[in-house]
């Protein structure tokens, strides 16, 4: 995969497994800092096994690709924790630590650990978003904006 | 000519017009730079852009309350109202334009003439000949050749007109401030640490609130700080330009307070004057920038009808344009296709 | 004037050599410290202030590298966005754990030498404190005042609320309380006819009124007497609306960010949802804002990085002669030199823990031997669950409303009062929450795409947490006291903290556990609650299990009181053993009711100051012939 191939395919699948749009995900303005997170703890070849896991399914439906997706990235033995892992790296903008037994068995990834990638990682976090909110400390909604229902975005 | 600029009451509103669209007219381009700056890098910088667009908010604000308080109509809705970018500024300064784009040096530039001082002496030295092909904007109300030096020679023609108009209706009985008093909006429904906002309804609370402009603005006669210790938008760029704060007691153009630095690289390189067809149409971000252009257009015809008799409605407002400010960001990061820019919101009311 | 352009604000320790002339040597920052040294500058009065801490929030560069050490922080605990200081270092949660019986745990700051661990903490950073505060600004109730007299438990305090009416005016002014007369006129509390606060109440979030619309109106039981139910807003020093009623029509302006006009972030409040631990906007109150007014006299000076360290005594007069203080260059190195400071009144201003801890690490206990004891502090118990319908959560300041009514009343002979919050961030502070619930939702749940977005919106949204705040009465075996064996890296001893949640908060605390269960059947919520063992703030009161947590709103250890007996200053907060030395802050209370302290204790600062005056008015007055 090129280089922006790569970058795009990355996005695509973080959209989703997010249920966030692709101008959504781009909006966060963290693309390139996960893919390159993804890379640093796991390495390029096991983060193109699964890109390259999702993009043999995008043209499928999208209750094909569900099931497509359960069975061979988010059930994979290998793939599953660290498709899990850019999961909550989305939502919450912590990369997990993998689980110990992944560790042993695919490891190791010298990178591993829970950890921030960028304070702008927290502030971008799509969990507020999701819930028509927004992250403690940042992006406030201003004076008075709680008292009414909140904004829930569809999708 | 005569010694006023503004001779009627039809030129007053038609100059307060003006005011209102050339406070709303800085507001785009200093946003989409300030959201073009990386969050976390350029605390300075950003926090100097923010401070500045919330004044011009603030001005918008007052030139309103003047406009109505004089019987105006505010209405945002009008078409024009808006620029279409970039545009030289409703004031008729014609030797710069204004547009959208990304913080950068060029930008600092053009914002440092938009907030120049004023130079001239009162009365007729405040306009310049204009040269060259003027653009759509009038600039001196009955003078198609002249133009105001700065935004300060403007405001200060303004408040000339309304001490001159008032006292003239005055010696006839009568008095130009015939507005609503229920359509100000004060202090409790807008404020910002930097600024105050009180009705306006007489010559004095006029005069009282265009000067603030003034102040806030460029400063007047080479005064950094105003007398509340505020220091004028022209420095606060200025600040940015030589990376060093001012501390009171300096002199114009040397500052000697804590250094600023500048990361001039982490920017987002957004398109310039970015329109709405350069985006491939039917994709996902054509309809998020039509998106926001819409909720823009209608975010004005909100403000304009807090300013015709609801002004409680400005402070739902605040938590509007905080949503603007999200999805300005998030137009901001989007690549375009093919380019090595990225979109933003483009304005096109 | 831009803070960025005051002078004489941080002195060279060099100038000190001379300092005899100052009127007052104030120990401490906060907001304490700052009114004291506010109103004695105002009065003409020379101040220095002794700080230990840094002074990284003075510039806005500054604050907000404060913010973007907490964004970056992947445990967002309470104290994250203050880097570690071991200097001057301060209580973090993460470094505490269950205590097995007599033992201690001397690994975090404070040496928690239990039998319960207390998670409480307090701020040693410019300011104070408040940087860090949530803000809430109750006043005590009258009966708070004597609890003695009325219900045989407790002390009485040697003054009135009417005594401090007047004063907790002036501390509404200084820290810009936003609240409604007509809703905080409850129980017994009263105000000064015509009275409006500085600004008007802010609106209860939409979580609240949710809560509201299905218990308002009802009514709950306890000891024969009947309670009406109904969700208060609470008084909060944040910037909202200004009342143009305040102060006989004058009106209120706000004071925006401290590091005033360069930067213009001191606005309203905008709902951040982080007023703890830092409020990005600095549209809450914190004692910057005061310090700020305290050097544009001119008169007061700071000196940070220094450490008081020991308060030095003549014996023949019991006088204090100068305050010993270790000044350090760098808070990553030890390296330090020791400097007496001297003038003619001083002041500790350390806050409730480190003010009894430098009193006792000087050897002073106070006639009375009461130096340290009485610790009081809240203690939350947390009770949450989940609403039947979307509430939007996560949204607003941290609190706006709560349930007030049991602040008082006839059971007070029996059990402990509290306060109830209705918390804007959902399960955060029980649970980890929403964090927690992604992950949960993730690993274990196995969602991803659609089904886990909206799983989010129904678990997130949803969520009510009911945090009481139980009173805690004085105790004399609640205390600080320090031991030489613990000691900090320059060598100052370390808080020692001994404590025992008493049984009259524990009947308040079951009856708490109760209370949400109604209140939570009320709303058809789903109660998610429950107490881990293993939890460091785990008792159990008859069987029952809880986990508390602490308040943070630590008190009562310098008592305050009608005599040299039984108290360890005067109504003044003077020691009674020292004539030129006062104790100030939440350590004079005599007991602490279920108002969160800094209210009260700024009001007592604003007493304090005009006795400073006219003390240091009597000493310098030209002598009758
Ligand atoms: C999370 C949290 C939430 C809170 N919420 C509320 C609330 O909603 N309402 C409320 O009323 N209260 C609240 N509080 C409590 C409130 O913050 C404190 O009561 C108040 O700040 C205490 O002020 P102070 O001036 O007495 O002490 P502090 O603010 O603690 O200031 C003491 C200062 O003295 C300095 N110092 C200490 N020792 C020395 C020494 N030896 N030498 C030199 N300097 C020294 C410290 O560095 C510090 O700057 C909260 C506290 C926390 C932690
Ligand atoms: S809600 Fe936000 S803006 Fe308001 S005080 Fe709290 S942190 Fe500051």
């Amino acid at each position: 995969m090129s280089v922006s191939r790569r970058l795009e395919t990355f996005v695509a699948f973080s959209a989703e497994v997010t249920a966030f749009t692709p101008t959504e995900v781009w909006g966060t303005g963290l693309t390139q800092r996960y893919l390159d997170t993804v890379d640093g703890v796991v390495g390029t070849a096991m983060t193109d096994a699964l890109l390259n896991a999702f993009d043999r399914i995008t043209t499928q439906s999208a209750g094909e690709r569900t099931a497509k997706l359960r069975q061979t990235v988010f059930g994979c033995e290998q793939l599953g924790p660290v498709a899990r892992a850019v999961v909550k790296l989305w939502y919450i903008g912590t990369w997990y630590a993998l689980p110990a037994a992944w560790q042993e068995r695919f490891g190791p990834a010298a990178q591993d650990g829970t950890f921030v990638p960028t304070p702008d990682a927290y502030v971008e976090g799509l969990l507020w978003s999701a819930i028509g909110a927004h992250p403690p400390g940042a992006k406030a909604q201003g004076f008075g904006s709680w008292q009414f229902p909140p904004g829930i975005p569809k999708f | 000519m005569t010694t006023h600029d503004i001779t009627s009451i039809g030129l007053l509103h038609r100059q307060l017009f003006k005011a209102m669209q050339l406070e709303h007219a800085t507001a785009p381009p200093y946003i989409s730079a300030l959201y073009s700056i990386h969050p976390g890098d350029n605390a300075d910088a950003a926090q100097i852009l923010r401070a500045v667009a919330v004044e011009e908010m603030l001005h918008l604000t007052i030139a309103a309350n003047v406009m109505n308080a004089v019987g105006g109509t505010v209405d945002f809705t009008v078409a024009g109202f808006v620029p279409s970018y970039p545009t030289v500024l409703p004031d008729g300064e014609h030797d710069f334009e204004v547009g959208l784009g990304p913080f950068g040096k060029d930008a600092l530039e053009t914002y440092l003439k938009i907030e120049r001082p004023a130079m001239a002496p009162r009365g007729q030295a405040r306009h310049v000949q204009i040269k060259g092909g003027a653009r759509h904007f009038i600039s001196h109300p009955h003078d198609q050749t002249l133009r105001y030096y700065s935004i300060g020679e403007f405001y200060a023609a303004i408040r000339d007109g309304i001490v001159y108009l008032e006292s003239e209706a005055k010696a006839k009985g009568k008095t130009i401030f015939t507005g609503d008093r229920a359509k100000q909006a004060t202090a409790e429904y807008y404020y910002s640490g930097g600024g105050r906002l009180w009705p306006v309804f007489d010559v004095d609370s006029a005069c009282r609130a265009i000067d603030l402009v003034i102040e806030q603005g460029e400063g007047e006669l080479k005064q950094i700080f105003g007398a509340e210790g505020e220091i004028a938008h022209y420095y606060r760029f200025d600040q940015l330009q030589k990376g060093r704060y001012y501390q009171i007691g300096d002199q114009p153009g040397q500052p000697t307070g804590r250094e600023i630095h500048v990361n001039w690289e982490a920017v987002w390189p957004i398109a310039v004057n970015l329109k709405l067809n350069k985006i491939p149409e039917k994709s996902e971000l054509h309809a998020a920038v039509a998106d926001f252009n819409k909720a823009y257009r209608e975010f004005l015809a909100f403000l304009t009808r807090a300013f015709n008799g609801e002004p409680k409605l400005l402070l739902e407002a605040v938590p509007r344009m905080f949503e603007f400010r999200n999805r300005m960001q998030q137009l901001i990061r989007n690549p375009l296709p093919g380019g090595d820019c990225n979109a933003a919101p483009t304005y096109e009311i | 004037m831009s803070i960025l352009d005051r002078r004489a604000i941080m002195v060279d320790p060099g100038v000190l050599k001379n300092s005899g002339h100052y009127d007052a040597i104030i120990v401490g920052s906060g907001v304490a410290g700052a009114i004291i040294a506010n109103e004695l500058a105002q009065a003409g009065k020379r101040v220095l202030i002794v700080e230990a801490a840094t002074e990284t929030d003075r510039s806005f560069k500054g604050y907000s590298s404060y913010l973007q050490h907490f964004y970056g922080q992947a445990d967002k605990d309470n104290q994250s966005p203050f880097p570690v200081n071991r200097n001057a270092d301060m209580p973090r949660s993460g470094q505490l754990r269950k205590l097995d019986p007599l033992e201690i745990n001397s690994t975090s700051y404070i040496v928690q030498s239990g039998p319960y661990v207390t998670d409480t903490v307090y701020t040693r950073a410019f300011g104070g404190t408040t940087i860090h505060w949530e803000a809430k600004t109750p006043r005590m109730l009258p009966q708070d005042f004597q609890m003695q007299t009325l219900f045989g438990q407790g002390k009485d305090w040697p003054i009135r609320y009417h005594d401090l009416e007047v004063d907790y005016e002036l501390a509404e002014r200084e820290i810009g309380v936003s609240a409604n007369v007509e809703d905080q006129q409850y129980l017994d509390i009263t105000f000064r006819s015509s009275y409006v606060y500085p600004m008007h109440g802010l609106p209860l979030s939409y979580l609240d009124q949710r809560v509201a619309a299905q218990i308002d109106g009802s009514e709950v039981e306890l000891y024969g007497e009947r309670y009406p139910l109904r969700v208060r807003p609470f008084p909060q020093g944040r910037n909202a609306i200004p009342n143009q009623k305040y102060d006989g029509g004058k009106g209120y302006q706000p004071v925006g960010a401290v590091a005033s006009h360069q930067i213009d972030v001191g606005g309203r409040c905008q709902g951040n949802t982080n007023c703890v631990p830092i409020c990005p906007v600095q549209a809450k109150y914190h004692a910057g804002k005061t310090l700020a007014k305290a050097f544009d006299t001119g008169r007061v000076d700071l000196l940070s990085q220094a450490v008081a360290s020991r308060v030095v005594i003549d014996s023949a007069s019991g006088r204090v002669t100068g305050i010993e203080t270790k000044l350090y260059h760098d808070p990553a190195s030890p390296d330090h030199h020791t400097i007496m400071i001297t003038g003619t009144l001083y002041v500790l201003a350390g806050n409730a823990i480190e003010t009894p801890r430098l009193m006792l690490a000087s050897g002073l206990r106070s006639s009375s031997g009461l130096m340290g004891c009485n610790l009081m502090d809240h203690a939350y118990l947390l009770n949450w669950a989940l609403m039947p319908q979307i509430c939007g959560t996560m949204r607003g300041t941290t609190c706006t409303g709560g349930i007030v009514e049991l602040r008082g009343g006839a059971f007070r002979r029996h059990q402990a009062t509290f306060s109830v919050d209705i918390h804007n961030d959902g399960w955060g502070w029980a649970t980890g929450s929403p964090a927690s619930d992604v992950v949960e939702l993730v690993d274990a749940g196995n969602k991803f795409g659609a089904d886990l977005r909206q799983a989010i919106i129904d678990r997130v949204s949803r969520q009510l947490l009911l945090a009481f705040m139980i009173e805690v009465l004085p105790s004399e075996s609640n205390r600080v006291s320090v031991n030489p064996s613990y000691t900090d890296l320059l060598g100052n001893m370390r808080p020692v903290v001994s404590f025992t949640v008493p049984d009259y908060t524990l009947r308040g605390a079951a009856y708490a556990r109760q209370f949400a269960k109604t209140v939570f059947a009320r709303l058809g919520a789903e109660d998610h609650t429950k107490y881990d063992p293993s939890d460091y703030g785990f008792v159990t009161y008859e069987g029952e299990p809880f986990a508390i947590r602490g308040g943070n709103h630590l008190a009562g250890t310098h008592v305050m009181g009608t005599d040299k007996a039984t108290s360890v200053v005067d109504t003044n907060q003077r020691c009674w053993d020292h004539d030129n030395l006062y104790l100030v802050g939440a350590g004079s209370m005599p007991t602490i009711g279920t108002a969160n302290v800094t209210l009260t204790l700024a009001a007592m600062a604003f007493r304090s100051a005009r006795n400073m005056i006219m003390q240091l008015g009597r000493l310098h007055a030209p002598v009758q012939t």
